[in-house]
């Protein structure tokens, strides 16, 4: 029972960090634009997070500030590939490089440093005392409601009930058509990319300040590229994006577990559970769920720039 | 007169490389910029780094040493560009070729010249089988590449951080393995027989794509898959073959490090070179040959970045010095297409 309640507890602290990220890409691929740039921002939004900390004692602050850094870079990213249209791809690893060795650069006097405050957890009465659950999730610090609740619930009735969600999703699969029926393809696309981008530094924000609590060069491993592709996992949706990020999360648990009870498997092996998980969630549905693909496929104008006057 | 914007379907390769001239200036601009509002003087570091980096055998030999893996990975990007793929996993293949030539060279007993053949073929067969997962699933179930082959760079730091440090470590060091035995020959100072081979793949790999039957196909394939579908040309085998090969020079890469420059096998022992090759060929625009050019400006600018660490810069910031160049590129690319006209009236 205690093994369960542990392994749950890790999984929705650590998920937290994807299913953030993997929310903010949802917002920015559903317009159609592929940000490859997540490991970078989540780099920024990491290292911001220490610092506004260091400076203020206010992890809210410093998460703010995070959610801040995310947004100021993706608007940089939007105005290169939605304003001028440039390749997503290039634009995307560009800003993965930027993002990684500018907080490794600004980052070195925060190194191994831990957080001089944190998001610490709260116990909600009554809802704490369910079993396993209570604890696993209700005794939690505040983010975790706002990445596994607020945020599903609030974009999926935005996306797919209100007349915005549907202007928003029409950007993204038809961008011809859309901007036929009087929607703004740029402005729109432009807002959500760096809204999606916000979301990412904020997820580097929430890893140094609730998760990890410190900076050090290789803090996000690669976190922001699963991700993204968690988010082709979760058919371009926001709520199963985030029940991918604590999927995730249970995998990283199993990680940590099996490090403190002394498995008989290298802990480098472990590490690598993340890694290969991924690449077969990505595989694996494709081949798996043939009928499913029409639900889960991608917006049709993902990647692509849209160009009024051409056609 | 009137003068209108207008966007053309392609560009000419002298504005493409106007755009990347005027991107890599501007990059320069602001990182001198960068450098000093933060307190020093550019001119000062940019005479350091010519004085001893061109102007300084010993500093052109370490220009040629990082050279051959940059070119490498750089072609190995360029290769999968040619039909329509990116390999953002040359990371991991060059991880995965310096594993394989390590574990032959420590552990199969051989003659010093069939143990550096025997560590080649295994370091090609490597990057090969590391690219093989993803491969497979672009080809036969439409996944994309660029996650699948990045996922395994992780996967590939892991592997070789825990046999380093590990089951291989060397009881002096401890993060790194013994000496490989066998070792490329060296010709000039610190550049052994391997630079002359990387610049003869490039080339042969540039004379086939461009003279064969094979060449013409891929290319086809590359840039309209369905026509060449209609042509009869088996676009999936094609598809296969490049992306093996692609991995294939970058896990040849990791070779060439291990038995001409590095000598044994340790973590991080790829340098970012895998994430570097990319900017390699996209300033290459996917030529094999501009590969050859590019692959020796990249080495400058990363040889730069370990000359200045004596200055208190780091290589993180060359990393985010070749982000913004990237970054910069792509623009430019776009912009290359735009052509200012003026209207007959």
């Amino acid at each position: 029972m205690d093994l369960i309640t542990g392994l749950l507890t890790t999984a929705f602290l650590a998920g937290g960090v994807l299913a953030l990220a993997a929310i903010g890409e949802v917002l920015a691929e559903r317009v159609g634009v592929v940000n490859l740039g997540v490991e970078g921002l989540m780099a920024m939004g990491a290292l911001t997070g220490i610092a506004a900390v260091t400076a203020t004692h206010s992890p809210v602050l410093g998460f703010l500030a995070a959610l801040a850094v995310g947004a100021i870079f993706g608007a940089v990213f939007a105005f290169a590939t939605v304003m001028i249209k440039a390749n997503q791809v290039l634009c995307g690893l560009a800003l993965t490089l930027m993002g990684t060795g500018l907080a490794q650069t600004i980052g070195r006097s925060y190194s191994g440093m831990p957080a001089v405050a944190t998001f610490e957890p709260i116990s909600i009465p009554l809802l704490s005392d369910i079993p396993i659950l209570g604890k696993a999730f209700f005794s939690q610090n505040i983010l975790i409601y706002l990445i596994y609740l607020i945020l599903p619930i609030g974009l999926s009735y935005l996306m797919f009930y209100t007349r915005h969600g549907m202007n928003m999703r029409a950007v993204g699969e038809n961008p011809a058509a859309a901007d036929a029926a009087g929607i703004s393809v740029n402005t729109i696309r432009f807002c959500y990319v760096t809204a999606g981008a916000a979301l990412a530094g904020g997820a580097g924000g929430y890893l140094t300040l609730a998760f990890v609590p410190s900076w050090s060069d290789g803090v996000i491993a690669g976190r922001g590229w699963i991700a993204v592709a968690l988010v082709i996992f979760a058919g371009y949706r926001p709520g199963m994006a985030a029940l991918s990020g604590l999927l995730f999360g249970l995998i990283t648990a199993l990680g940590f577990v099996g490090q403190a009870r002394g498995w008989p498997v290298a802990p480098a092996f472990l590490s690598m559970l993340p890694y290969l998980g991924t690449l077969g969630f990505i595989i694996v549905p494709v081949i798996a769920w043939q009928k499913m693909r029409r639900a889960m496929a991608a917006p049709a104008a993902l990647g692509e720039p849209y160009y009024r006057n051409v056609r | 007169m009137a003068y209108r914007i207008q966007r053309l379907p392609s560009s000419t390769p002298l504005i493409a490389f106007a755009a990347r001239v005027i991107a890599v200036v501007l990059a320069l601009l602001v990182t001198a910029l960068i450098l000093v509002i933060t307190g020093h003087n550019p001119f000062e570091l940019a005479g350091e780094v010519l004085s001893s980096s061109l102007f300084d055998s010993f500093g052109l030999q370490d220009l040629g040493v990082i050279f051959m893996p940059l070119m490498l990975t750089g072609l190995s990007v360029a290769i999968g560009q040619q039909i329509g793929a990116w390999n953002i996993g040359a990371e991991g293949q060059f991880y995965a070729g310096a594993f394989a030539a390590t574990a032959i060279g420590l552990f199969i007993p051989a003659p010093d010249w069939l143990s550096l053949i025997l560590m080649g073929v295994g370091g090609f067969a490597a990057g090969a089988i590391w690219i093989l997962v993803p491969t497979l699933a672009k080809a036969y179930a439409d996944v994309s590449e660029l996650i699948s082959t990045l996922l395994l760079n992780f996967v590939a730091a892991l592997l070789v951080y825990y046999v380093a440090t590990g089951p291989w470590h060397d009881r002096m060091t401890n993060s790194a393995t013994p000496k490989v035995a066998a070792e490329i020959p060296e010709f000039w100072g610190a550049i052994h027989w391997g630079f002359p081979i990387a610049i003869l793949i490039a080339i042969v790999l540039a004379l086939v794509l461009s003279n064969t039957k094979w060449g013409y196909e891929v290319r086809l394939s590359g840039s309209n898959p369905s026509a060449a579908k209609y042509a009869g040309i088996p676009v999936r085998r094609h598809l296969i073959m490049v992306m093996l090969l692609s991995g294939a020079i970058a896990g040849f890469a990791g070779m060439l490090e291990v038995a001409g420059t590095v000598h044994r096998l340790q973590g991080g022992i790829s340098n970012n070179y895998g994430y570097i090759g990319i900017m390699v060929a996209v300033l290459a625009r996917g030529s094999l040959i501009g590969v050859i050019f590019t692959g020796a400006f990249m080495a400058f600018i990363q040889n730069s970045g370990i000359i200045l660490q004596t200055q208190g810069l780091t290589t993180s910031a060359v990393l985010a010095m070749t982000g913004l160049i990237l970054f910069l590129t792509a623009i430019g690319e776009e912009l290359s297409y735009y052509r200012i006209t003026r209207d007959k009236v």
